[in-house]
């Protein structure tokens, strides 16, 4: 029996949806943030999309957003020239870190004790959270603003795209090991620790690195232009997504487009898998955030799958969506 | 001959959206992720009454319905069908003060109130 993607519509931002992020598998499941342009992120639950709670604060776009691996906190990066650490159970306020300009980025370290933070100033700062009052260490390096920072390496390196490169610090000495220069502007950056891969984005192309050396292994070109993709954690799969409003599905080992789906009504500026591989999700400039099953018809979250006998049931708890598009 | 059409896959519900009164963050986030007890009784009522406003639409099925509307408009009609979000009413011959409309869609948002005898 042939199924249809059934998307999953996360609403409540008002505006465009920049940035998103999971955070790992924890004990009580797995979170999502949202970053958006109207100043509230939003906390999710990762299998259901079910809206947790609105971490209140910001007082500009929000364009960068993470969760640390357990869930506990989280970050945000604004145009309000700040980037704020808050508590991801509670929905508090816990640091306020002055920028000099938009912050566009923000990442934890594995342990949570250090910030990565890289936007428009062209520097990219670490903020210790346990010591509130210190001042950040500073790497300055790039020429155009800092779009993406990432940790790397199990945090003793660092990887941050700009406008036209993509450069690899050191984090101990502070200074460039490497730099990869493109043609055309940078869209977007995922890190791979598992098998050191890094996922650049840019024009419609979708380029694989080694994280390591920074070299090619592998590229894709997409029909339109690509602001965001995503490598599946077993990497058999990559999902991407851009300008035409439409989510891509590639087989990574052999590039043949799988799948494509209609569903945004805007451009896709994000788009992440989560951490055990069974959804993506996708945010859009038309304000909403969709989940998205990787294998379609199987039973996960919110969707049920349903075997031919079971149609007729009249215990049947699921409901048939009649379009995919019926609840914005 | 055809190839068979791909039917949707099914959902339990939809994703829940902001509430719209608070920040969230409500629930004691994890350690008991179906709520408190509380929580519990209230979403319990909550369904209890849904449960009984829907069975009392279906009751109205093909029944007169006597209506009133805003600007002190009076209105009686056969009741036909609500839509999912209870935002309009299919309704046939509407008395309405310009003549009987065969059918018409009355929109929840200008109904005050409405009446009919079981």
């Amino acid at each position: 029996m042939a199924m249809r993607q059934t998307p999953l519509t996360c609403s409540g931002h008002t505006r465009p949806v920049v940035d998103l992020a999971f955070s790992g598998i924890t004990p009580y499941g797995y979170f999502l943030i949202s970053a958006c342009k109207d100043g509230k992120p939003m906390l999710r639950q990762g299998d259901t999309g079910d809206w947790i709670g609105t971490f209140l604060g910001h007082k500009g776009a929000v364009w960068g957003a993470t969760l640390n691996k357990d869930a506990t906190k989280a970050a945000t990066a604004a145009a309000d020239f700040t980037a704020k650490v808050w508590d991801a159970v509670s929905g508090d306020e816990l640091m306020t870190l002055a920028h000099k300009h938009i912050v566009k980025s923000v990442d934890f370290t594995q342990d949570s004790n250090y910030l990565l933070t890289g936007g428009q100033d062209k520097l990219l700062r670490i903020y210790d959270l346990n010591k509130s009052e210190a001042e950040p260490k500073e790497i300055s390096g790039h020429t155009s603003g800092i779009k993406k920072a990432l940790w790397c390496r199990d945090d003793t390196q660092i990887l941050s795209a700009d406008d036209k490169t993509v450069r690899l610090w050191d984090r101990a000495t502070m200074t460039e090991v490497k730099s990869l220069n493109f043609s055309m502007s940078v869209s977007s950056m995922e890190y791979i620790p598992e098998g050191e891969i890094l996922v650049i984005t840019y024009g419609r192309s979708i380029a694989f690195h080694s994280a390591a050396s920074l070299e090619p292994i592998k590229s894709f070109e997409a029909p339109a232009p690509i602001n965001s993709a995503s490598l599946h954690p077993e990497k058999e799969f990559l999902v991407a997504g851009g300008e035409d409003f439409k989510l891509y599905k590639y087989d990574y080992n052999s590039g043949e487009e799988l799948e494509s789906y209609k569903g945004h009504f805007g451009p896709i500026h994000c788009v992440r898998f989560s951490a055990d591989g069974e959804l993506y999700a996708s945010g859009s400039e038309d304000g909403t955030l969709r989940l998205w099953q990787t294998v379609v018809g199987k039973t996960y979250g919110l969707w049920k799958c349903v075997l031919p006998e079971d149609l007729g049931s009249e215990n049947s708890d699921s409901i048939y969506s009649s379009t995919p598009e019926v609840k914005a | 001959k055809q190839a068979p059409i791909p039917i949707p896959v099914p959902v339990i519900r939809l994703p829940r959206g902001p509430d719209g009164t608070s920040r969230g963050f409500c629930a004691a986030r994890g350690r008991d992720r179906a709520g408190s007890v509380a929580e519990v009784a209230e979403q319990q009522a909550r369904a209890a009454l849904r449960e009984r406003y829907l069975r009392s639409i279906l009751a109205m099925v093909g029944r007169p319905v006597h209506f009133t509307l805003h600007e002190r408009v009076q209105v009686d009609a056969h009741f036909g069908a609500t839509d999912l979000d209870v935002a309009n009413f299919h309704v046939s011959q509407l008395q309405t003060p310009l003549g009987v409309q065969g059918e018409a869609l009355l929109r929840c948002a200008d109904i005050i109130s409405y009446s009919f005898q079981l």
